[in-house]
């Protein structure tokens, strides 16, 4: 079962897949033991779960799919600016009035079950917005593997919000592949919590000259929650730009691991490519591994690379204690703050304030043992 | 209000306070003067209850209570405030959100109900006035970017703000023009109160120009070797410590 699912998720089938889930292995592995059932499409969502997603802002423009399938009762499409093909498979923003609120929701079963789905996203529009949901309900284990394709046409721009809330039973493996046409900017900020394993790989390739990509993430962990980012950037055009700032977070026994890699092909001269990975561990016990690899084939390059894993800074800590607050307080505000810095981009004050939210209730709270 | 006994300090495992006693009453402004290396901010930083300070021995009470036993956040609450010789910068945290946080906690430590921001606000902008501080750094985050006197200024309006009973100046006036050094000692001058006391930490005397302080103690090799009234400041920067080290060396024969 095990070689099985390696295979499946394609480990092994160069080397460098196979070494690209060095760190996540072991959680594969444990999966991989469980006897998974297939997810059930018609499951019925709890009125919480539900509440997860129904924000106002996304009204008329939701797709809501549980366990892999689109959902006609749950979806919520009236907006012209959106063509969905018969097939669901694939979906495009021609227009954008307001964000496109696309929400993969799994829940589990009786036993452990699995689902799997791939999607494909054509983005026209000039000035397009996206926000990419996962929601793992609680309850038994459950699996699921998304695959997505987005391309974006030429001068066409993307704003692109992904969150992922997992519970402790929930695992994800997100396979993004992103296209940039010449001119096309695309802005993604990520967020993930929680989950089992939960893996997002993220490949772009800046197909098209003065193509732009602006990526900001968090993840903030904590319990036995591990997660992965792997970023594959390939500078494949002349004056592309590339700009990756990630913050993680965690604590307890979690285990983070970010790869932040960066290819500037030949030919791709006036590149500029700049990665900023930094890390707080909050628990002895917590670990986060942190790659930055850039790779430059080109000329006239501008990068710029810097990653860390550390403690929270001491100094400011009794800074912040000896105007009167105290220590948790004070370890909450530092640690929302080292996040913000992840989140800086995200306009949109409502969603802001969730995921604002959603971090705040993951960290350490004052009644908590030490 | 504040006794310290014979305080022995030991930072990474030198000793740097060496039986330390000084004696601190309500409404009094203390100065403490010394060369490098006396041991002026370690005593700032054990008041404060900064972490590695050691106290090998020797007793700390303010109020008729042991001061050494309180958290840093207990002390803030029970009326302690260090003004930093170095302030932190802390990138993403708002200035305005980090002082309503602050006086909150220490209004809830004491029992007492907490302002709102309307409230808060009115308050700041009169203590802004008095140190002649600009609005725009109450938005901006927590002493990044401030240039080195707009750090200072901002320690003494947290000190107009918060209201503490003791305050605690470590080097206040190190990295500071004429001009904000004046503002600093209006602003100190402002505060000065039957019921608050002072410890003025400096190396140099021109702060005690407008500071004028009751008394003046020379620190030198972890203790205190001389005190006096205002004029010994002066006599400290026309002669030098060395003129102190040599009277105690006289004084011993």
């Amino acid at each position: 079962m095990e070689a099985a699912l390696l295979d499946e998720l394609g480990g092994a089938d160069t080397p460098e897949r196979a070494e690209s889930w060095r760190y996540s292995r072991n959680a594969l592995r444990a999966l991989a033991q469980l006897p998974f059932g297939v997810a059930d499409p018609d499951a019925a969502l709890a009125p919480e779960v539900c509440a997860q997603f129904a924000w106002p802002q996304t009204q008329g423009r939701r797709l809501v799919f549980i366990n892999g399938r689109l959902s006609g009762a749950h979806s919520d499409l009236r907006d012209e600016g959106i063509v969905v093909a018969d097939d669901a498979a694939t979906i495009r923003i021609v227009d954008a009035a307001r964000p496109l609120h696309l929400v993969h929701i799994g829940v589990p079963g009786a036993a452990a079950t699995r689902w799997q789905t791939a999607l494909r996203l054509q983005v026209e529009a000039a000035q397009a917005s996206l926000i990419e949901q996962h929601i793992g309900a609680s309850g038994a284990e459950l699996f699921a593997v998304f695959d997505l394709r987005v391309e974006i046409a030429a001068q066409a721009a993307l704003d692109w919000i992904a969150l992922s809330e997992l519970s402790e039973q929930a695992s994800l493996l997100r396979r993004v592949e992103l296209k940039l046409a010449a001119q096309s900017q695309v802005r993604r900020s990520d967020a993930l919590f929680g989950g089992r394993m939960q893996r997002l790989e993220l490949g772009v390739e800046l197909a098209g000259a003065q193509a732009r990509l602006e990526s900001r993430g968090m993840f903030v962990l904590r319990g036995r929650e591990h997660a992965e980012v792997r970023l594959d950037i390939r500078h494949q055009a002349r004056d592309c730009a590339c700009d990756v700032l990630w913050r993680g977070v965690a604590d307890q026994r979690a285990r983070g691991i970010f790869h932040g890699g960066i290819t500037v092909e030949p030919g791709a001269d006036g590149s500029d490519a700049r990665l900023s990975s930094k890390n707080v561990l909050l628990s002895a016990l917590a670990e986060i591994d942190t790659q930055p690899v850039l790779e430059i084939h080109a000329d006239e390059v501008q990068a710029a690379h810097g990653a860390t894993v550390g403690q929270i800074d001491e100094r400011a800590l009794f800074y912040l204690r000896s105007r009167g607050i105290p220590l948790e307080q004070a370890r909450r505000m530092l640690v929302a703050a080292f996040c913000a810095q992840a989140l800086g981009a995200i306009g949109d004050g409502g969603l802001r304030e969730r995921i604002d939210a959603l971090a705040q209730a993951r960290l350490p709270s004052p009644d908590a043992a030490q | 209000m504040l006794k310290i006994e014979n305080l022995h300090v030991r930072v990474a495992g030198k000793e740097i306070l060496k039986g330390l006693s000084l004696e601190v009453q309500a409404g009094q402004v203390h100065a403490i003067m010394g060369p490098n290396g006396a041991g002026k901010s370690t005593l700032g930083n054990v008041l404060a209850g900064r972490e590695g300070y050691e106290v090998t021995a020797g007793s700390v009470s303010y109020d008729g209570q042991d001061l050494l036993a309180l958290e840093p956040e207990q002390r803030a609450a029970a009326g302690v405030f260090l003004a930093f010789q170095y302030p932190v910068e802390i990138p993403g945290v708002n200035n305005t959100y980090f002082l309503r946080t602050a006086f909150n906690a220490q209004r809830k430590a004491r029992g007492e109900a907490e302002l709102d921001s309307m409230q808060f606000l009115k308050r700041v902008r009169e203590k802004l006035a008095v140190l002649h501080l600009k609005d725009e750094l109450l938005h901006r985050a927590v002493n990044e970017g401030f240039s080195g006197g707009e750090k200072k200024r901002n320690e003494i309006f947290q000190l107009a703000l918060l209201e503490p009973r003791l305050a605690i100046l470590d080097e206040t006036d190190s990295g500071l023009d004429i001009d904000a050094l004046k503002m600093v000692a209006d602003g100190v001058n402002a505060m000065r109160d039957p019921a608050r006391a002072f410890i003025v930490v400096t190396h140099y005397q021109r702060l005690l120009d407008y500071i004028v302080p009751d008394v003046v103690h020379v620190l030198a090799d972890g203790r205190i070797v001389e005190s006096g009234d205002a004029s010994l400041a002066h006599k400290l920067e026309e002669h030098g410590y060395a003129w102190v080290a040599q009277r105690r060396v006289a004084g011993a024969a």
